[in-house]
Parts: C-alpha cells; sequence; structure tokens
C-alpha cells in the first residue's frame, strides 16, 4: 500500500498537466515526517533530437530523468538524511498500466531492479486532464513489477 | 589520484556490500580499470562490449555528469567523488495492447 498525501497528489498531478502533451517524471521524498515534490526534467526530447536511432521515442510516450536532477536528488538524500518515497510519471493519453518500457528501464541495464524498495507511480491523461494514478512495485517473489494500491491521507 | 566512488545498490554484491569504495586512477578510465581489478566484475555491469559506457549508467565527477565533462577520459583529482547512479526512465506502450 502507499499512502498518498493530498497536497503531494495535487502537485505530481499539476505537474503532469504542466507537461501534457509530454511525459513528466519527478520524484517524492521523505524525510520521516514531511514529504516533498522533486519535480524533475524530462530530457527524452534533447536525446531523440541528438541520436533518434538510440532513442526512437520523443517525450510524448517516454522519459529520461536529466541525470543532473538525479544527483541532486542523491545529494539531498544523502545529506539530508531522505528516502526516495516514489518516482512518478505520466502516461498522457494512455491509462495509468506500467508498460513492458517502464518495467525493463527500471531493470536496466542489470537486469534486476535499481529501486527494490521504492514505488513507482503512474499518472494517466486524457486530454489533458487528470484520469488516474496507479502505483506499482517490485516483488521479490514473482520478481515482477506488481500493483499496490494506493491510499489517500490527509 | 585516489577517489572516492560511490556504487548503487544493485551493484553492491560485487564491492562485499561498500556503498563507497576508493580507487586510483587518472581518469574514469582508469578508475574504471582499478574498479575491476579490485571488484572483479563490475566493469562490464558500467561498460559495453565496446568499451563504452552504458547508456543507462549515469556517472558523475563530484555533481557533473562527464557527458557534459570529457567522458571517459575526465581527468580526476586526489579527494574527488565519483558517482555511479542508473538512469531513471520508462515510457507508454507505443501500441498498448493490455
Amino acid at each position: 500500500m502507499l499512502e498518498l498525501h493530498r497536497d503531494i497528489t495535487i502537485q505530481i498531478y499539476a505537474h503532469a498537466m504542466e507537461e501534457f502533451p509530454n511525459e513528466c517524471c519527478g520524484v517524492i521524498l521523505t524525510d520521516g515526517v514531511q514529504e516533498f515534490v522533486r519535480c524533475c526534467t524530462n530530457v527524452q526530447n534533447e536525446r531523440h533530437a541528438e541520436d533518434p536511432e538510440t532513442y526512437p521515442r520523443d517525450a510524448r510516450t517516454a522519459y529520461l530523468m536529466d541525470p543532473n536532477d538525479l544527483i541532486r536528488i542523491h545529494r539531498e538524500v544523502d545529506t539530508e538524511g531522505k528516502q526516495i518515497k516514489a518516482f512518478y510519471h505520466s502516461h498522457p493519453n494512455e491509462d495509468a498500466y506500467f508498460s513492458e518500457k517502464d518495467k525493463t528501464d527500471a531493470t536496466e541495464p542489470w537486469g534486476i531492479p535499481n529501486y527494490p524498495d521504492t514505488t513507482y507511480i503512474v499518472i494517466s491523461l486524457y486530454d489533458g486532464q487528470i484520469n488516474e494514478a496507479r502505483a506499482y512495485s517490485w516483488n521479490d517473489t514473482t520478481e515482477d513489477f506488481v500493483e499496490v494500491p494506493i491510499e489517500s491521507a490527509g | 589520484m585516489a577517489v572516492t566512488v560511490r556504487i548503487p545498490t544493485p551493484l553492491r554484491k560485487l564491492t562485499n556490500d561498500q556503498a563507497e569504495v576508493t580507487v586510483d586512477g587518472a581518469n574514469i578510465e582508469s578508475i574504471i580499470e582499478d574498479l575491476e581489478a579490485n571488484y572483479a566484475g563490475i566493469k562490464e555491469r558500467i561498460c559495453d562490449e565496446a568499451g563504452n559506457i552504458r547508456r543507462f549508467v549515469n556517472i558523475y565527477l563530484n555533481d557533473e555528469d562527464i557527458r557534459f565533462l570529457d567522458g571517459k577520459i575526465t581527468a580526476v583529482n586526489d579527494g574527488d567523488e565519483v558517482s555511479i547512479i542508473p538512469a531513471i526512465a520508462g515510457g507508454a506502450s507505443v501500441c498498448q495492447v493490455i
């Protein structure tokens, strides 16, 4: 079960709507008391423009978190005692499933989950309006990502 | 040059569960070689068959992505910190059938 506070949900939904029709991406951090949304930049369009062979998709159907955002988040985790509670991204004009690409990218490049204890939230939007969000995490028994229910709080 | 290398969780089984290790080298390439000499198997996790850093592996010198420095030949100094962090990526199904 993933407990999501209302103000956090509002922030990630706002980010998803702001980036529509592109996918958004970001992180929810926790210090054990408070939670914090860190909106990140999706650099998929830049990579696609530079190297369309390696990155055939643009940001409408893919995301790649800006590596500069990623290191900043890791610094914040290391220096401020926070933890990564969840990664989030959006699926514009698609449902909130955890796609094959979501699964493989979460286990690239070593075939094992990079963040086995972290939940991945997928936000579905249609025509720029929020449809729903669903959450997924790694299951050691099935060795696959499985849906975990989201419980709204606050 | 002795530098600290931060190891991501999935690779810590190769470093005896150490989150940070100290290795020697003049640039990122030689740092990776020294990592391999000390923790066999780690190089192939970081680099592909051609010796290039894998697409899903981000390497940072201090807080800078080495893609925006000199890549593998980025020089390091004593006391620098190198971080290895897997990319965060994904995306919708292009032809969704579910």
